[in-house]
């Protein structure tokens, strides 16, 4: 356990991994309706991004 | 509408040793941080494509706008960790936008963006263009690839294309895991050259709305250029909880004005808009000019999310705060409960609550008389508003073993006009009416 150090106290084992990986446990679990919602709110509102780039490339009304 | 966010890259996972089950976790989430969209992690035991597709309706009340869109999201897995995604999305907008100007006691008749017609707005109603109506298809493609032991590179490219606007953009990113790959550090940059080529040219800002046929004061196709760059770390910190922390950097310059939106110019005293006879029936029949924003914008935004499983529940909760050169500053929160109801079923309520604060230029109408500011809009999204989504997806497996579901949202925005910028007989109108929308959606993954 030589590695551990610092903030290797956050974390996890590889072998804990399986909640983790899990396609519901993903930041972005439903990349599709992600995309769908920045497209409706970049349109609407005068932020964007953030959770990734900030998008645009519409002539939004 | 619409947004090159569809670039999309897939994460690895291989079923030969922990490690790379490890390794795909923390390239899944650290996909995020640069590019837009990434895909979940799948479990891969050979090559081959899979499919997310969804149809999406979006309709706003009171005959503004309509939006039905498709998408189709497909990746391509290969044994080595690579993966390839190609998206395509098609929108067919129809509708009408508020146009800029205050509602008035009396009808208001304004030329159409084209030049070619005029259209009237009834007394104490809300000036809406009907005029528009669009197809827009964007494309997305990007690949994504293991450089040595912990690096991860993905690469993309997106482009689309409606009647008044055309958008072409690159991006990329690099991530490096630490920490047993509990920690991810990421960077990523993306650019875009965007064209606009608006109906009846492109208005110079601050300009009179003038009458039918007379594009006197029209110039060409204006262009934009944007640069994101976002830095990201996500972190592992049980087995049941993972946070992500990024901040974007966000330079637009070029043309930032939306050339369809116009202000009244009213009268000091009575806040009314001023009458004009200069075009008999065939133009305006008060005075508006079109608005003008600054040619460069610079935005910052913090963003976080947590997602923590608890006993097959998953609770996603995330937090943005952006605030920009223009003096806009906004706070996001975003709340998810996915919440299973048997071996294949679930439901998901979601609620995202939003506020901004009006931009330095943004203007309810301009003074007779008065000089001219430099940038001016009324444009009601550069505005002071709140805004509420509240919604319930619900999804379940097919006999099949792929994934639907389906989801009903409706959107709420209520803004205000600061009041130092109402005079006279605006005090007593409805200038900023609700947007109230309803976000429908059925969604379709294959082929894996």
């Amino acid at each position: 356990m030589g590695t551990i150090s610092g903030c290797s106290s956050m974390g996890v084992e590889p072998w804990e991994r399986d909640v983790l990986a899990k396609e519901e446990m993903q930041l972005t679990s439903d990349p599709v309706e992600a995309a769908l919602d920045d497209h409706i709110y970049f349109s609407k509102e005068a932020s964007s991004g953030g959770r990734g780039f900030g998008g645009g490339g519409c002539g939004c009304n | 509408m619409a947004a090159d966010v569809a670039v999309t890259k897939g994460s690895m996972m291989s079923n030969h040793s922990k490690l790379s089950i490890t390794g795909a976790l923390a390239a899944a989430t650290c996909t995020l941080l640069g590019s837009g969209l990434p895909e979940p992690v799948q479990a891969q035991e050979e090559s081959g494509w899979d499919f997310n597709s969804a149809l999406l309706y979006y309709g706003e009340d009171g005959d503004r706008v309509q939006d039905l869109s498709l998408n189709v999201l497909a990746r391509r897995t290969f044994l080595d960790d690579k993966f390839l995604s190609l998206g395509l999305t098609v929108d067919a907008l129809t509708g009408a936008s508020p146009n800029g100007a205050l509602p008035q006691s009396n009808a208001q008749t304004f030329t159409r963006p084209s030049g070619e017609k005029t259209y009237t707005t009834p007394a104490d109603e809300l000036p809406l263009d009907d005029t528009f109506q669009d197809t827009r298809v964007a494309i997305t493609a990007s690949w994504q690839q293991p450089l040595g032991r912990l690096f991860q590179l993905s690469v993309g490219a997106s482009a689309s294309a409606e009647y008044d606007y055309t958008h072409a953009g690159l991006n990329a990113k690099l991530a490096r895991d630490f920490n047993q790959r509990n920690t991810t550090v990421s960077a990523g940059v993306a650019v875009a050259h965007d064209t606009l080529d608006p109906v009846g040219r492109t208005p110079i800002g601050l300009a009179p709305m003038l009458g039918e046929e007379d594009l006197s004061n029209r110039i060409g196709d204006q262009t934009k250029d944007v640069l994101d760059v976002v830095f990201g770390v996500t972190q592992v910190f049980t087995k049941n909880l993972l946070m992500q922390f990024n901040y974007s950097y966000s330079d637009a310059s070029g043309y930032l004005n939306d050339p369809y939106k116009i202000l009244s110019i009213v009268d000091g005293v009575s806040g009314d808009a001023i009458p004009t006879n200069e075009f008999g029936n065939d133009g305006p029949s008060q005075l508006n000019v079109y608005e003008s924003r600054p040619d460069e914008r610079v935005k910052h935004s913090f963003f976080t999310q947590a997602k923590y499983y608890m006993g097959g529940k998953v609770l996603d909760v995330s937090y943005r705060y952006m605030t920009d050169d223009w003096e806009i500053d906004s706070h996001t929160v975003d709340l998810r409960y996915r919440w299973p109801i048997s071996d294949k079923r679930y439901v998901e309520p979601h609620i995202r609550f939003y506020t901004q604060s009006e931009a330095e230029f943004y203007r309810a109408s301009l003074i007779d008389g008065q000089a001219l500011p430099e940038y001016a809009s009324a444009d009601y999204r550069l505005g002071n508003f709140d805004a509420i989504t509240a919604g319930l997806k619900y999804g379940w497996k097919t006999g099949g073993g792929n994934d639907m579901s389906v989801r009903l949202e409706f959107y709420q925005q209520s803004g205000s006009i600061p009041s130092g910028q109402l005079i006279g007989n605006q005090l007593s109108r409805d200038n900023y009416p609700d947007l109230n929308a309803v976000i429908l959606q059925y969604s379709y993954r294959f082929g894996r």
